[in-house]
Formats: C-alpha cells, sequence, structure tokens
C-alpha cells in the first residue's frame, strides 16, 4: 500500500512510518499539519492516508476537516482518522457520507499491528474501520434502537462486528464459530433489516449505517 | 451649565418616577405592580447614570457606575431589579435632587443674571423708566434705594462694578451651590463601598474561573502531546520488538523475552487507556468543539440510555461549558448508580445570556443534596458562576434536575 501519514507528534510519525515499512508498505509522504497534508495527498496519490485529529494551529479538529473534505475530494482515497479519543459527533460527521473507505480508530489500536494492518487494508479497499469505541457510542446514541430490536443477541454480535469493518473469515474467527455459520447470521440480519439481495458488498455497508443509526 | 442643565431633567426625572412608584403601588395588588415598580427602579437607574454621566461631562464629577447583574431568567430580572441597591439609591437621588438642582438653578440664574444687570447699569439707567426729582425738582435717571441715590456717574461705576464682582464670583458660587450635588452624587449614584467591593470579587471571582478552566486545558493538552504520545509511541517499539523477536529462533531465553515484550505491550496499553481516561476527566478537548458535540459523547457512555437535545445558539464561555458538562457528567453518573431508571433525558437550551440545562430520568426519584449524590457538590460548583441548581425528585420520580448559568460568568 502507498500511505501518506499526517501526524503532529515527531515521535508517533517516525513510529509509525517504521512500523508501516516493517510489513512492506510504503509511506510516501508524512506530514505534521492539516494543510501540508492536502498537498501531499495531491501530489503522492495515496492509497490510504492515516490522519491525526488534532493539529496545529489550533489543536482542536483541523484533521477531522481535512478528513471530511478529501473524502468529498477523492472518493477512492481510504481515509484513517487516528486520535487518542473517539468521539459521536466526530463519528456521526465522518460517515454522513457513508462509510465505504472510513476508518476511525484509536491510537492505541496500533499496538495490534496485524489488525491495525488489517483495517489499512479494508481502507484501501474501499472497506471500513471503525474502533468498537465508535460501534458502541453511535449504538448508545442510537436513534434507530427499534429498528434493531427484532435481531438475536447472536445476530447483533455480528453486526457489530460487520460495523467495525470485518470480514466474515474473521467475524467466524472472533466468536469462535464457522464462516458458515457467520453467513446464515448475516443472512438473517439482511431480511430482518429489509436489505433485498443486490450487490452483496452494498448490502453490508447499508445494514451498518442502519445499525448505527445513520 | 450643569446648574441650568440639571433642573429640567430632575423636574423630569422626579415626576416620572414617582408616577411610575405611584402607578405600581396601586397596582400592587395585582401581578402587574411589582412590574410597573421594577420598571420605576430600572428607569431611575437609566436616570441616574444620565444624571452621572452628565455630571462627569459639566462638572467633572466621575464616579465610577455601580454594575447591575440580574440573576437568569426574566423573573430572576424582576427580583435582580427589585432587590437591586443600585436602582433604589437612585431613586434616593432622584428624590433628593429637586430641590438641590433649584437651589443649583436658583444660585446660578440670581448670580448671573444679577451680575449682568448691574454690569450695564450705567447703560441701561438711562434707558429704563427709573427716574425721580433730586431735591433741586431736577429730573434724574437711576436708581434710588434706601435713600441712597445712584445717578452720578462714580455712582452708577460702582454699581457696574459691583455686577462685575457678582459675575467673578459666580463660579464660586455656584460651586458652592452645586456642592450639595455633588454630595448625592458620590453617594447615591456611585457605588457604596460594600457594592465595589462586591463588584472587585464578582470580577476577581470570575477571573478565577476563567483561569481554572484555562489551567484544566493546559494539563489536558500537555497529557496528550507528552505522556500520551509517549505511551503510544512505547506501544509502537514494543509492538516492533515483538515482531522481531517472532522471526527468531525458539531458545528457552528466547520465549522468556518474548513474554516479557508481551507483558510489557499489555501494561502499554493498559496505562494508555487509564491516561486517557484522566485525560479526558480532567477536560473533555471535545469541549473546544462545543458543549453538545462534548454531550453527544457523554451520554454513550452511561449505561442508561440518554436523549440528548442541545440548542445552544450562542456560545458560552469556556469556563461555563466546562461547568455545564460535568453537571451533566456527574448527574447522568447519578442516574447510572442510584436512580434505577431506565432512560434519562439531557435538553440544553440557550435562551438570551442564560444556559439552561435540564437533566431527566424516569428511575425512583428522592434525590436530595448531602445523599451522597454529589448534587450539593454540583450546587457549590455552579453557584461559583452564580448559577443555579433546581433538583425536583419526588419519591417513586421521576427526577428533572434543571441547572442555569449565565453564559459568561
Amino acid at each position: 500500500m502507498r500511505i501518506v501519514i499526517a501526524e503532529d507528534s515527531a515521535i508517533l510519525r517516525a513510529g509509525l512510518v517504521q512500523l508501516l515499512a516493517m510489513r512492506g508498505h510504503q509511506v510516501v509522504a508524512a506530514v505534521g499539519d492539516a494543510r501540508s497534508l492536502s498537498e501531499a495527498v495531491a501530489e503522492h496519490r495515496p492509497d490510504v492516508a492515516v490522519i491525526d485529529i488534532r493539529m496545529p494551529p489550533t489543536h482542536t479538529d483541523e484533521g477531522m476537516r481535512v478528513a471530511i473534505a478529501l473524502r468529498r475530494e477523492q472518493p477512492g482515497l481510504g481515509v484513517l482518522v487516528f486520535s487518542q479519543y473517539i468521539e459521536t459527533s466526530f463519528a456521526a460527521e465522518l460517515l454522513a457520507d457513508g462509510a465505504a473507505g472510513v476508518g476511525y480508530l484509536l491510537k492505541d489500536r496500533v499496538a495490534d499491528l496485524d489488525d491495525f494492518i488489517d483495517a489499512l487494508t479494508r481502507l484501501a479497499a474501499g472497506g471500513t474501520a471503525l474502533d468498537p469505541e465508535v460501534v458502541t457510542q453511535l449504538l448508545n446514541a442510537g436513534r434507530r434502537r427499534d429498528a434493531l430490536a427484532e435481531l438475536s443477541p447472536r445476530e447483533r454480535q455480528v453486526l457489530a462486528l460487520m460495523a467495525e469493518g470485518r470480514t466474515n473469515a474473521a467475524i467466524a474467527a472472533v466468536l469462535a464459530v464457522s464462516e458458515r455459520a457467520v453467513e446464515r447470521q448475516i443472512a438473517s440480519i439482511f431480511a430482518k433489516l429489509d436489505l433485498p439481495p443486490s450487490e452483496t458488498k452494498h448490502r453490508r455497508v447499508l445494514a451498518v449505517l442502519r445499525y448505527l443509526g445513520l | 451649565m450643569y446648574g441650568l442643565a440639571g433642573l429640567p431633567l430632575a423636574a423630569a426625572g422626579f415626576v416620572g418616577i414617582v408616577t411610575l412608584l405611584a402607578v405600581g403601588l396601586v397596582f400592587i395588588i395585582t401581578p402587574l405592580g411589582l412590574w410597573i415598580i421594577a420598571l420605576a427602579v430600572r428607569s431611575a437607574q437609566g436616570l441616574g447614570s444620565l444624571h452621572r454621566r452628565l455630571a462627569a461631562a459639566l462638572l467633572d464629577e466621575h464616579v465610577r457606575a455601580a454594575q447591575f447583574r440580574p440573576a437568569p431568567g426574566i423573573l430572576g430580572w424582576r427580583r435582580g431589579v427589585l432587590g437591586d441597591p443600585v436602582g433604589w439609591r437612585a431613586i434616593g437621588y432622584l428624590m433628593l435632587k429637586l430641590p438641590v438642582a433649584i437651589l443649583g438653578c436658583a444660585v446660578t440664574v440670581a448670580m448671573l443674571a444679577y451680575g449682568a444687570i448691574l454690569l450695564s447699569y450705567p447703560v441701561t439707567r438711562e434707558l429704563d423708566g427709573s427716574v425721580f426729582r433730586s431735591g433741586s425738582g431736577a429730573v434724574r435717571h437711576g436708581l434710588s434705594i434706601a435713600g441712597l441715590r445712584l445717578d452720578s456717574w462714580p455712582a452708577a461705576l460702582a454699581v457696574s462694578v459691583a455686577g462685575a464682582g457678582l459675575i467673578l464670583l459666580a463660579p464660586w458660587a455656584i460651586g458652592k451651590a452645586l456642592m450639595p450635588d455633588r454630595l448625592l452624587i458620590r453617594g447615591l449614584l456611585g457605588r457604596s463601598w460594600t457594592s465595589e467591593r462586591l463588584q472587585d470579587l464578582q470580577e476577581t471571582r470570575a477571573r478565577a474561573v476563567d483561569d481554572a478552566t484555562a489551567t484544566l486545558r493546559r494539563i489536558e493538552r500537555d497529557l496528550h502531546d507528552g505522556a500520551q504520545a509517549r505511551l503510544v509511541a512505547l506501544a509502537m517499539n514494543l509492538t516492533m520488538a515483538r515482531e522481531e523477536l517472532a522471526g527468531h529462533g525458539s531458545a528457552g531465553e528466547l520465549a522468556r523475552t518474548r513474554n516479557l515484550v508481551d507483558i510489557a505491550h499489555q501494561q502499554t496499553k493498559e496505562a494508555i487507556s487509564e491516561l486517557r481516561d484522566l485525560a479526558r476527566g480532567i477536560r473533555p478537548p471535545i469541549l473546544d468543539n462545543g458543549l453538545g458535540a462534548a454531550l453527544a459523547t457523554l451520554v454513550t457512555r452511561g449505561g442508561v440510555p440518554v436523549e440528548l437535545s442541545a440548542d445552544i445558539p450562542v456560545r458560552p464561555s469556556a469556563a461555563i461549558e466546562t461547568i455545564a458538562y460535568f453537571c451533566a457528567a456527574e448527574l447522568l453518573t447519578n442516574v447510572a448508580r442510584h436512580s434505577g431508571a431506565r432512560s434519562a433525558a439531557v435538553d440544553v437550551t440557550g435562551p438570551d445570556g442564560l444556559l439552561r440545562m435540564t437533566v431527566t430520568d424516569d428511575g425512583t426519584g428522592g434525590a436530595r443534596p448531602g445523599d451522597g449524590s454529589g448534587l450539593a457538590g454540583l450546587a457549590s460548583r455552579v453557584g461559583t458562576v452564580d448559577g443555579r441548581i433546581g433538583i425536583d425528585s419526588p419519591a417513586g420520580g421521576p427526577t428533572v434536575v434543571t441547572i442555569e448559568l449565565p453564559t459568561h460568568a
């Protein structure tokens, strides 16, 4: 993957570059503020941009603003927002244009490198990578709780893992069941959420968005 | 100037305020009465400050204005106005001002008018009709006062000099005549010692509250850029160490090393998570994006589903937002811990100059300050900015806690 990193802390920036290089990914640019990020993305056309939320000059939500702008300008680009905190309002804003190619993870998640690389790979392919905390928050903020009332506890578990962006195989591994079982659960979820069979990937995103109340 | 300008204003003020007060007293048995009296007090305050500015401009008499600080809300406004000593002192001033203004005006007019008349005596004695016959029967022009005949040129000149004297003395005499007015202005329109002290205390307290907020924000930022970033970097390094170890053989020493790194890795993740909660507890950085955004995350963190509605047209100061946020956090903790509620609602509105937050739950009720629910702590926190907290929690529920804060401390 070709990756651009925007992170104002020099030690985190260096650490990320090193980690990604270890797994054979190419960090084409690593910058420290939002403006340089836009320029780097325009210049290098990366597969994924990893973006810290708090960057100079105000250290509030610069990264979030650029992430949203980049999503509108470059639909193919995977955008991973990477922060010390998960905020419901940011998550909702980020997902307002759909969940394809969007990620929002806590910085701690780099500690589990396999998961982290997985997330980046999914984003590059137009998938989703939401922190479990994002999922919990959006669910608790849930404006459409009732729509999900019909789901069984196990179906909800599967849907929560789908919302994080995991594949059927990964979901099967987490729940320690067979992939076939996961597929059955998902079919049942689609039916209960009244999502007619069309393109499978599309239905997945729709189910997730409905689940998150968006 | 002041001596002349003061009188009409004083008369108008006197009549206006007395009328309003009288009407207010007549209507006192109706709800309208208190409003009219409040209006009188507020107008008196306005007129008082007009007088104060006039005195500053024309008399060079500068007194510091006492500020009116109403409690939030329309009823708070009325209560504030009726209980405001500044307004009542202004009424006192307007009542006493009329006689004082008459005195000032009289002295001013007398000194200047008589001065002018006497000064011009040598000219005017020929013109006006005051004539008398001298002992010799000749018609003479001039005044005759108590047998003293002022008909000669030297006498006329002396009168003129006296007139000039009056005019020269006028500023001094007017100054003396306005002295009571000055004393009234200082005593009734300025700040009394206590009100001045009160104002100083309010100002320093507001500064202290702002400082505290700024300090919290700085600590949170230092943690974010310092310890939190460093720990994440440490976690990254441990991740890399694990990767390196994974690629090597499996001698017993290597296994132990890997185990140590795994433990360090786990501890780092826990430290990051604990530090995040600590930093958020100091001051959630999302408050920079407004109270509504901060509450949006807060309401998802408790065990009870919370309906949030926030309509805050004008952003309050950072200190007020922080206080409101921590009040909501404390109240939602109570809801989750003590109320047994199945759902709750947080409603924030910002009618003019006020931030009103209502936290409602459908629990068992019976909450009161001092029962370990932290309500007493909330009240004192809210009190630091003259906010108010109302707790309505009958046994059996529901519980409604309303917090009102001024938007700027």
